[in-house]
């Protein structure tokens, strides 16, 4: 089967998960995919297989992570949230260093986009540069 | 990449890097501060128990297939409300709770339960394209219906081990994404690493994840019956040579 694959295929089939997850961004690539396999039957095969595969995988891991945390664990969280928050009643909690220590550090991956629109004979051409993605400290 | 017709999502991005700029620093301690005088912290408690508790039996199934065991998962679980009630009044209403819960819990996995224990043994290089290409096409001995039967039979136990037995990176992303439904880019932000490599990293564990099940349901002899001796003779020296690949291609690299 290997011999019959074209470069597209060989394309299609490294995008496959993110197309079966619907995670494709650009449109023009989901597009070029969705056209491929509806041209190409090994392709089409190939990737309902796979997408059966994840479905597969997905429901035996929903179906056997299913935990429910025990009562006293609940009870034990619950006291410690009510010592918190006599603690931030005092003032200067939010001053002080056992805040600083324990407050939640967070950041943000955040997409750089360049975009540029050409004109060109009144007609519109939106060009969409992704950069690398950046990391960003700050509170969410 | 030139993209026609999209022209909405891409001032969308750009107003989002604007604002999360504007948020920076000093100005977004000041609005906090200005949130958080709105509400007693009363108020706040209660409405923590209120909006987070709900989550707890979702992060506890998190934390213990993070800690791979119940001692460590409750005290992370503990660890986490703690943390997150402490930075409660950071949080937005109406934004996704359960996300920066996760982020919470995963920050706090990382940062205090890893240490002394395994480091990450897993390079992020993006998925090489024959590697994919290799997962996608290799699937010939897969989707049939005695092996899916297989492997639906095999007990939650099996399950929790292989997910227990791929590498603590792989794992996180495949428990994100498929087990909680987080798309790409929030599991991203939970673990706090580009998409690219949450990419990688599912399908890496998933692929992993697939052959470890075949060969429990293998193991259990499920689907022996239909494959035969012979074409499961010829399917094992055709992992080997598969294997073989791999190895060539990571001396490579």
């Amino acid at each position: 089967m290997n011999e019959e694959l074209t470069q597209t295929c060989r394309l299609v089939m490294v995008a496959i998960h993110s197309f079966i997850d619907n995670e494709i961004e650009d449109s023009a690539q989901f597009n070029a995919i969705a056209f491929h396999l509806q041209e190409c039957e090994p392709c089409a095969i190939r990737t309902e297989i796979e997408r059966k595969q994840i479905n597969l995988l997905r429901n035996l891991l929903t179906r056997s992570c299913v935990e429910v945390a025990p009562d006293d664990l609940e009870d034990r969280i619950v006291v410690e949230i009510h010592a918190l928050a006599a603690r931030m009643q005092v003032p200067g909690f939010f001053q002080s260093a056992f805040y600083e220590r324990s407050i939640q550090p967070t950041s943000r991956i955040i997409s750089q986009y360049r975009k540029t629109e050409i004109f060109i004979d009144g007609e519109t051409t939106i060009e969409i540069e992704e950069s690398h993605e950046i990391h960003r400290e700050f509170p969410l | 990449m030139v993209v026609r017709g999209n022209p909405v999502e891409a001032s969308a991005s750009t107003t989002t890097l604007a604002n999360n700029q504007s948020k920076d620093g000093q100005s977004f301690g000041e609005l906090v501060v200005v949130d958080r005088e709105k509400e007693s912290i009363n108020e706040r408690t209660a409405r923590f128990e209120r909006d987070a508790l709900e989550f707890k039996n979702q992060l506890y199934s998190a934390a213990l297939r993070y800690t791979r065991n119940p001692h460590d998962a409750q005290d992370l679980l503990q660890d986490t409300y703690a943390k997150a009630f402490i930075s409660f009044h950071q949080f937005e209403p109406g934004t996704n709770l359960k996300a920066w819960l996760y982020r919470v819990l995963t920050t706090t996995f990382i940062n205090n339960y890893r240490k002394g224990q395994r480091r990450p043994q897993v390079r992020d290089s993006e998925l090489e394209d024959w590697e994919l290409f290799e997962a996608a096409s290799h699937t010939s001995h897969l989707g049939k219906s005695a092996e899916v039967e297989a492997l639906e039979n095999l007990p939650d136990f099996d399950i929790k081990r292989a997910l227990q037995s791929i590498p603590e990176e792989f794992r996180m992303a495949v428990y994100l994404v498929d087990v909680e439904g987080f798309a790409y880019k929030e599991a991203a932000e939970i673990i706090g690493i580009p998409t690219g490599t949450i990419m990688s990293r599912l399908h890496r564990g998933r692929k992993l994840l697939r052959e470890l099940l075949s060969e429990y349901a293998r193991d259990l002899g499920y689907g022996t019956g239909l494959s035969g001796e012979k074409s499961s003779g010829e399917k094992s020296s055709a992992e080997k040579k598969k294997s073989g690949t791999t190895l060539d291609g990571q001396v490579k690299r």
